[in-house]
């Protein structure tokens, strides 16, 4: 009785930093019991990625000295013309500002996680615990595992730099608090973004629509960079023109460069002026950060009460007419049974309304697009003069080369399949159930499966075929012919896949970008990139030996028909039949 | 005698040496409540997957509207509707299209289908919600739209995971209702739950599953008789049977 009493009429301790302390080494404890408990497996792949990541790190600090030692010899310097000394000291500046623009890019998604979309706020803001503590712990929990990888490239970087040049012992103590008081600034701006945006946007929308933007803008980037290299452009960056990127960084007024620059003269010994440039960036970080942390009071625990009251999303209701033509068409619900034609439907529906199992989808159409733009821009033309090469390699030449770019759709395909066939049975999740528990056949589950990943990939092979057949003026019987090999190989492909997806289905995750869980998944797709050259060629194989043996083309076309159908069938049919009773048993205990 | 919906015999579930449920033997029939009550952990949510066909059991069989659930899955499952403790719903389908596709999964005629979506909507108060995608329902909406669904294609046998958790008074009327016509149109339902007024007031009969073990099963009378202790309510039964008589106690001695 005494004990309750006296525990109860305690005051909650009202101080920031003790309760900022509690709440990470709460969260040090999870990680830790999280290890503990992991399977041997995971323990040993941990320790070894961290094995990995320090030696990676020690490689970067060893390259950084031989290479910065190998500048300022007396040896390279008479052959270079430009001040290779004002590079070398802008070295620390750019690797803070990188340190700087990486935490504050990557840390809005996991801040967005950490603040707005963790499981435990309503228990947390139950508790006598200052909301400022609260945001604080949620700050660092979201910054810190980046900032520990950032670190492993950036220190070493920054420590090779300072053992090369002989910089006394006050720029590695100074290069560490630096990189941890830019990070928090970093930290603090994105939080702001994010307190911003949940004020706008309901966190779970954010949190989808920054899983595209970042996967789109990911896929589009690499991929048009390789385009604009295809296209012959002087996009090289010279000697000269680095040597002006690296100047930049000297410019006194950009706040960034002040830790760089105070970093190299303090390193010099130039107290006064190192010191200044010092203070006064760990006093623009310290602004920011405090700012984020005033603001936060009010903002944080606004945002968050917003997401109680949930804006209902209205999907557009169609009208009678309409419902009764929408989805797949009037003339497949005749055709479907029912629960193949609800599962299609329905799947149809939710990988569109998420965007998040959208970018997965957009990817292979991206990069279909690039690759058609790539084949528009050579026009698809065979290549100029015969030299004194047979008919018969000419015609084989020419036969590969229409037939690799139909080989390009399979490609292109196959990125879809991987994730519609290979993850089909896993994009069911946690609501698995309600297939389970309906009187749904198995054959009809698979069919659904199979539809629902076969149809969208031979749409997209179809579209990607007729324009290479439009761009490489192809006759109607190679475009028949190619449509046909296609559309049976991807069948095959949809097979081995769907199958592999049964195997290592994962019905528990959270985030639709993590649902292939296994090593089944990967297994499949390794599978399937086999598959492909095979069961292709298989198709167009026959019709260069056709050519080099002077028989008609036709008996080309026939035997490869042939050959190519019966292997693709048997992958259609065969894989699936094979997990028919595992299908049986999933979601089961 | 009234037909049994719902029979199990020596069902038995383990998870390598954890034994979950043994030897559970039981039978719902048409036309009754049979609430299933027990301490968290005693196997309730895993005997009601079991009859469901969700989880296989170890050993023993269940028979839904005298189907095997595990010979038959097919006729079992298209007689018997489920509403789980958690409703995972496709988030991504609104409240109408979530009902559609279940009315499809049961092969309902479309015609036939869209009057009972519209009916289901009107009676859980979702007509507004129709056309909002799940993931922007509130919990108890999303119970509701559990029940909804379950009750689709009008079961011989329901079953019912603690399905008034997390609804309002009006809901959980409304709910207790529903089961009550069902039952009394001649359908077979089972529900979980800890609420033990609930459990006393609408059910026909109590079954009281303790650490695996099916301890009693019968009416409130039955359950009364067979009470040592002479208790009257169907808690203090429930504590003395489940052995948290001992808990009662530390509870009133810090009061």
């Amino acid at each position: 009785m005494t004990l309750l009493t006296s525990t109860l009429t305690h005051p909650p301790d009202p101080r920031v930093l003790p309760a900022v302390l509690k709440l990470v080494l709460l969260r040090i404890r999870i990680s830790y019991n999280s290890f503990r408990h992991a399977r041997l497996r995971t323990k040993l792949r941990m320790i070894f990625v961290w094995g990995f990541l320090l030696g990676f790190a020690y490689f970067i600090l060893s390259a950084s000295r031989w290479v910065l030692g190998l500048l300022q010899s007396p040896k390279f310097v008479q052959y270079v013309s430009i001040d290779l000394h004002s590079i070398l000291a802008s070295i620390p500046a750019l690797t803070l500002t990188a340190l700087f623009v990486m935490t504050l890019l990557t840390s809005f998604g996991l801040l967005l996680q950490a603040m707005y979309l963790a499981g435990d706020m309503d228990f947390l803001l139950a508790t006598p615990v200052p909301i400022r503590a609260v945001f604080i712990a949620k700050l660092l929990q979201a910054v810190l595992p980046n900032f520990a990888l950032f670190s492993l490239f950036g220190i070493p970087i920054l420590f090779g730099l300072g053992i090369s040049n002989g910089y006394n012992v006050s720029y590695y103590l100074s290069a560490i608090l630096l990189m941890i008081f830019l990070a928090l600034a970093a930290a603090g701006i994105s939080s702001l973004l994010v307190m911003l945006v949940v004020r706008v946007l309901p966190p779970r929308r954010a949190a989808e629509i920054l899983g595209f933007v970042g996967a789109m803008s990911g896929l589009l980037c690499s991929q048009l960079g390789n385009f604009a290299n295809s296209l012959g452009g002087d996009v090289n960056i010279s000697g000269t023109r680095l040597a002006g990127i690296l100047l930049l960084s000297n410019v006194r007024w950009l706040p960034l460069n002040w830790a760089g620059q105070g970093l190299v003269a303090l390193g010099e010994s130039h107290w006064l002026a190192g010191g200044l440039l010092l203070a006064g960036t760990a006093a623009f970080a310290s602004v920011v950060f405090l700012f984020a942390v005033v603001t936060a009071e009010r903002w944080y625990y606004t945002g968050w009460a917003r997401m109680q009251v949930v804006a209902r999303k209205k999907v557009a209701r169609p009208s009678r007419t309409e419902r009764a033509d929408n989805g797949i068409g009037p003339q497949l619900i005749r055709l479907l049974p029912k629960p193949v034609f609800a599962i299609v439907q329905k799947d149809f529906l939710t990988l569109r309304r998420d965007l998040r199992s959208l970018s997965q989808l957009v990817s292979p159409v991206i990069f279909g697009a690039i690759y058609t733009l790539y084949l528009l821009r050579g026009n698809g033309g065979p290549p100029a003069g015969r030299g004194d090469a047979p008919d018969w390699f000419i015609e084989s030449f020419r036969l590969l080369r229409t037939y690799g770019n139909i080989g390009m759709s399979l490609f292109v395909g196959w990125m879809l399949l991987s994730r519609l066939a290979g993850m089909g049975f896993s994009h069911e999740g946690k609501n698995y159930w309600m297939l389970k528990a309906a009187p749904v056949r198995i054959s009809h589950l698979l069919a659904s499966k199979f539809i629902v990943a076969y149809a969208p990939t031979l749409g997209l092979g179809l579209v990607f075929l007729s324009i290479i057949s439009i761009v490489q003026r192809l006759p109607f019987p190679v475009f028949a012919y190619g449509l046909l090999a296609v559309a049976m190989c991807l069948a095959g492909m949809t097979g081995i896949l769907l199958s592999f997806g049964v195997a290592g289905a994962n019905f528990t995750w959270e985030d639709p970008r993590r649902m292939n869980a296994g090593g089944m998944g990967c297994l499949g797709q390794i599978v399937s990139m086999l598959y492909l050259p095979i069961s292709f060629g298989l198709f167009v194989a026959p019709l260069g030996f056709a050519s080099f043996l002077d028989y008609p083309i036709s008996y080309g076309y026939w035997i490869g028909l042939i050959l190519g159908s019966m292997v693709t069938t048997a992958c259609t049919i065969v894989p699936l039949w094979l997990v028919r009773k595992r299908v049986e048993h999933l979601g089961l205990g | 005698m009234p037909e049994s919906l719902i029979e199990t015999r020596d069902l038995v579930k383990r998870y390598g040496d954890k034994v979950a449920v043994e030897n559970v033997s039981f039978d719902v029939y048409g036309g009754e409540v049979f609430g299933f009550l027990g301490p968290n952990g005693a196997g309730k949510t895993t005997t009601i997957k079991m009859i469901v066909g969700l989880l296989l059991p170890t050993s023993g069989t269940v028979k839904v509207a005298g189907y095997d659930v595990q010979r038959q899955p097919m006729l079992a499952k298209a007689s018997s509707g489920y509403v789980p403790d958690t409703p995972n719903l496709y988030a991504k389908l609104t409240g109408r299209e979530l009902l559609r596709f279940v009315g499809d999964l049961y092969d309902l005629d479309r015609l036939q289908a869209s009057r009972r979506i519209d009916e289901l909507l009107r009676m859980f108060e979702l007509v507004n919600a129709a056309d909002d995608t799940v993931d922007s329902y509130s919990h108890g909406m999303q119970q509701k739209a559990s029940l909804a669904a379950a009750l689709m294609h009008d079961p011989r046998v329901l079953v019912l995971d603690e399905p008034t958790v997390g609804l309002d008074p009006k809901s959980a009327r409304l709910i207790k209702d529903i089961l009550r016509q069902l039952a009394d149109r001649g359908a077979a339902v089972m529900l979980s739950t800890h609420i033990l007024e609930i459990a006393e007031r609408m059910c026909d009969r109590i079954g009281i599953i303790n650490k695996g073990n099916l301890i009693a099963v019968g009416t409130m009378d039955e359950l009364r008789a067979s009470d040592k202790t002479g208790q009257t309510s169907l808690e203090d039964i429930f504590l003395d049977l489940t052995g948290g008589a001992e808990e009662m106690e530390i509870a009133g001695f810090l009061r």
